[in-house]
């Protein structure tokens, strides 16, 4: 392709398709030396031997066998699990917006995109902080109940429960998003000619409107299992330590433990699942077709 | 009656959609209500309303000096992430180039990457070079994670570019600089615009990567995360209420800007 | 010499056809504006009828109407006796082929074609048969059955829309302009493959577009449609020689247009080049309108010839137009267009001064 674009555009042309990589270098060396490294670091520190420090020791599997030994698939299994909830909940609220986003609300659409953008832009444990204010006991929901109505409930925080809520709350954008953009690759038209011929609402969004936006759907659904996988705020503001997600664990053998080799190979661990499960399914997918085609 | 059904139907979307939107206010609403109590704990119905809080948390230097630290990181982090970003995005978009796939998807991989443990491994990596952690290492750590977001934000305004327009330019007579700065940046203007908005902000509102990377420096979203068990005051709340008011200004004014920009544009057009 | 008044084959006039489908006062309001402004209409049964109009004119409003997808504001639509106003468009036994086609790319041709047959939850067998039926019918290859509609070209599309509306077995096939993005050769061809469809398949068509050239080609009956209204509905022989207005007129193509009002003795005047033409008889009651003249209805004249009405001007410009030769002849500040055969064609250099005229059988005179 650039190749034949060369002889095109003809020599006194040719600067305007050699800035590809020269263009792509100034980001290749930051995610080089700010992604890739730190990452080969964790590997390296993965196979250092236990509460030591320093990255150039002959390697072990000492903390490999610890994770194998002691009980850290509860806390992954309960981290898969809580994504998985997270990522289905997620699609069955987002889909109306999306819908609306793409197909109803018309010019609309960019105030109320504003709208769903805004709370990204405040960290999130301030977000959940507030849901905290919200729920707890004395709280706007609880002390509302208590003073108008004179009942005495339990407080929903501190469970499992309220983590996958939290989770739900905080990573909506990174679904709704990808969603939209699916649905706004259906076109209108498609869906009438369906109907058109025969089919009724029910198979139009079977046979149609459901597999061209699944390119979107299946990007939001990685993002927010990645994002939820990789979940640690949820359960320590809103879930009071009821359920330990694998990254606390991670935190905890990096911080209070002082055991970067578990960490490290804890966290290699989950980079393992988790990017295995990315490049699977980003492999399938033409960026260009999802992000140019509006 | 098919046009009843479909208007039900739009209805329960309106509805559904401003009953999501009422769930993410939620908690920043709550946070507002919380720093209007003059008492030190948070109890609903509030007893004694007051702007106490604020009064107290606005004078605070220590507040001061969060609020300076965050905001000279956001602002590095703003203007290193909109250069990379903007040459990215074109390789991204633009140019035709072997090894473009690939390239796209390295760049969206952070992004699916989750922060807390970037940010570990980040730590691990200054230890490792033998780098004290401080607030110039969290610059770093939040370009890591910036720089793509803004890449991908840019990128969305490249795809619309027609190449054809610096060719034409090119083909002009003008010069490669020139080419840049008469055609290519005005007409993606609003992307790179864009990009910095989100450069700032996700910056600004960052916790995962400061929480691990700057060292003996706190900002605002640490500070806040430190306070929140046992130290509660509502100066918390307070706190909250201000980076989200900061950043619902930043937002709406730069959209405002854009399409005061575009209305500007279209009626020169018109008069022309 | 030609004369206006020739006929053209005629197929089977619309009053012989029973009606297959009838419009009464089809309104159609967007707000306050009127897209489609009470029409009125009768299309027969195996009819091939288009409707032409410029781009704005409520014509594909009009379609999507009939097509079941927009609701009229009022007016009834009549299918085989039967309103049909409220039946939506999977209910409906019409089908309509798109502008842009909206075939399904996430599915190959055959998958396409077989949608409908697919819905209605025909056994494979039978869709298989049916849609190769079509297929060969259409000129597809065969081997086309399992290839991507990425993969297929522009004509091939076309084909893969009118075999899936086909596949449905509709009543009346629709079409919303789905030749207008095509190149001018293959468009060409593909009308005509589009009547010997219809002639083959004996169904009703409802054709729209923005070309008079192309309803031409197609159709039994036009209709002219302008601000959503009919203006004018006939056969095409009948559009080409009788057009009710200068709108009609000079929608069919280029045209020489005089501003004329009535004068002495059953003349009339043109004012701005300060002459006198006979002109067909003036209808009652008309005072100022439009001598109409076809560029190939005028001539060039020698020295010795007669003509009712003559003009004289200069040669500005001439065309080659593939058959036929096209002149532009300026008088004073007016243009007119001439063209003649290419066999035929005039010798004369640039800015000479020529002769032109025609006889009043030839020009057509219309309201404003």
């Amino acid at each position: 392709m650039s190749a034949g674009q060369a002889e095109r555009s003809g020599f006194s042309l040719s600067w305007l398709w050699r800035p590809g990589r020269r263009h792509a270098a100034p980001i290749m060396l930051l995610l080089l030396l700010g992604f890739a490294a730190p990452l080969i670091a964790i590997v390296g520190f993965s196979f250092g031997r236990e509460r030591t420090f320093a990255l150039w020791q002959t390697p072990t599997f000492e903390s490999y066998r610890t994770i194998v030994e002691e009980t850290f698939y509860y806390s992954f299994l309960w981290s898969l699990g809580m994504a998985v909830a997270t990522v289905v909940i997620l699609v069955l609220i987002c889909y109306p917006v999306a819908y609306g986003l793409a197909k109803i609300f018309g010019r609309w659409s960019n105030l109320i995109t504003l709208l769903m953008v805004l709370p990204l832009f405040v960290s999130e444990n301030v977000r959940l902080y507030g849901w905290v204010l919200f729920l707890i006991k004395g709280g706007v929901l609880l002390g509302t109940l208590k003073s108008l109505f004179g009942i005495d409930a339990e407080s929903v925080l501190f469970t499992p429960g309220i983590i996958v809520f939290g989770m739900v709350y905080v990573y909506l954008p990174f679904m709704l998003f990808p969603m939209t953009l699916g649905l706004s690759m259906v076109s209108r038209e498609v869906k009438e000619a369906a109907s058109d011929l025969g089919a009724s609402r029910l198979q139009v969004f079977r046979e149609v409107e459901l597999p061209l936006a699944m390119p979107g759907m299946i990007i939001g659904c990685l993002l927010t299992f990645v994002l939820s996988v990789g979940a640690i705020a949820e359960a320590k503001v809103l879930g009071g330590q009821s359920v330990i997600p694998i990254v606390h664990d991670i935190e905890i053998a990096f911080t209070y433990a002082q055991n970067w080799p578990l960490g490290a190979a804890l966290s290699v661990l989950l980079i393992v699942l988790v990017g295995a499960l990315v490049l699977l399914v980003l492999r399938r997918f033409d960026l260009d077709r999802i992000l140019g085609r509006r | 009656m098919a046009i009843q059904g479909e208007r039900v139907r739009s209805n329960l979307v309106v509805v559904w959609t401003a009953a999501i939107i009422l769930f993410l206010y939620t908690p920043l609403l709550t946070g507002l209500l919380a720093t209007l109590t003059s008492s030190r704990y948070f109890n609903f119905p509030i007893q004694k309303w007051g702007f106490d809080w604020w009064g107290k948390t606005l004078k605070s230097l220590e507040i001061h000096a969060l609020f300076e630290t965050s905001l000279l990181i956001a602002l590095i982090v703003t203007a290193i992430s909109v250069l990379i970003a903007f040459f990215g995005a074109l390789a991204f978009a633009r140019y035709e180039w072997r090894g473009r796939s690939i390239y796209q998807k390295i760049v969206l991989l952070p992004i699916f990457f989750p922060q807390s443990v970037l940010g570990l491994a980040l730590l691990l990596w200054f230890n490792a070079l033998g780098m004290e952690t401080s607030w110039h290492t969290a610059v770093f750590a939040h370009l890591v994670w910036v720089v793509p977001v803004a890449t991908l934000v840019i990128s969305i305004q490249v795809y619309s570019f027609d190449p054809a327009l610096e060719e034409a330019a090119f083909d002009l007579g003008a010069s490669r600089w020139q080419v840049l700065k008469e055609v290519t940046l005005p007409v993606l203007w609003p992307g790179i615009f864009s990009g910095a908005l989100f450069s700032f902000l996700l910056s600004w509102g960052n916790f995962p990567l400061s929480l691990f990377t700057t060292g003996a420096d706190t900002t605002v979203p640490e500070y806040i995360y430190a306070k929140m068990g046992v130290g509660y005051t509502p100066a918390v709340p307070v706190l909250g209420t201000i980076s989200t008011i900061g950043a619902a200004v930043a937002l709406l004014g730069g959209y405002a800007l854009i399409l005061i920009m575009r209305g500007r544009r279209t009626a020169a057009r018109g008069t022309a | 010499m030609q004369q206006y008044n020739q006929t053209g084959p005629v197929l089977m006039s619309a009053s012989v056809r029973s009606p297959i489908l009838e419009l009464k006062g089809l309104t159609k309001q967007f707000g306050s504006f009127n897209a489609v402004a009470g029409i009125d209409l009768v299309i027969g049964e195996g009819e091939f009828f288009t409707i032409v109009g410029p781009s704005g004119s409520g014509k594909t409003t009009l379609l999507r109407m009939l097509a079941g997808m927009e609701v009229p504001s009022s007016g009834d639509i009549l299918l085989k006796g039967e309103r049909i106003n409220d039946l939506p468009a999977n209910k409906r036994p019409t089908c309509m082929v798109f502008q842009s086609l909206a075939l399904f790319p996430h599915r190959t041709v055959g998958q396409n074609i077989e949608f409908s047959l697919k819905i209605r939850g025909e056994p494979e067998g039978r869709r298989r048969e049916r849609c190769f039926h079509l297929m060969r019918q259409l000129r597809l290859p065969e081997s086309y059955y399992d290839k991507a509609i990425a993969q297929c070209s522009g004509g091939e599309r076309q084909r893969v829309a009118l075999a899936r509306a086909l596949a449905y077995d509709p009543q009346i096939l629709f079409f919303d302009e789905p030749l207008s993005a095509i190149d001018y050769k293959l468009r060409k061809a593909l009308e005509k493959e589009l009547k010997d469809i219809h002639r083959e398949t004996g169904k009703t068509f409802m054709y729209i577009t923005h070309s008079l050239e192309e309803a031409m080609v197609m159709s039994d009956r036009i209709g002219v449609m302008r601000d959503g209204r009919l203006v004018q509905v006939g056969t095409p022989n009948e559009i080409y020689t009788e057009p009710s207005d200068k709108f009609v007129s000079e929608f069919m193509g280029e045209v020489n247009v005089i501003d004329v009002r009535r004068g002495d003795a059953g003349r009339v005047v043109s004012d701005s080049l300060g002459e006198t033409f006979t002109s067909p008889p003036l209808p009652p009651g008309f005072e100022t309108g439009h001598l109409v003249v076809r560029p190939e209805f005028m001539r060039f004249l020698a020295s010795g010839d007669s003509a009712e009405n003559r003009l004289t001007g200069r040669l500005y410009n001439e065309y080659a137009l593939g058959s036929r030769i096209q002149y532009q002849v300026r008088v004073g500040e007016n243009v007119f267009i001439l063209e003649l055969l290419r066999q035929r064609a005039f010798r004369a250099n640039l800015d000479d001064e020529v002769t032109i005229g025609w006889d009043s059988p030839n020009s057509i005179l219309v309201r404003n």
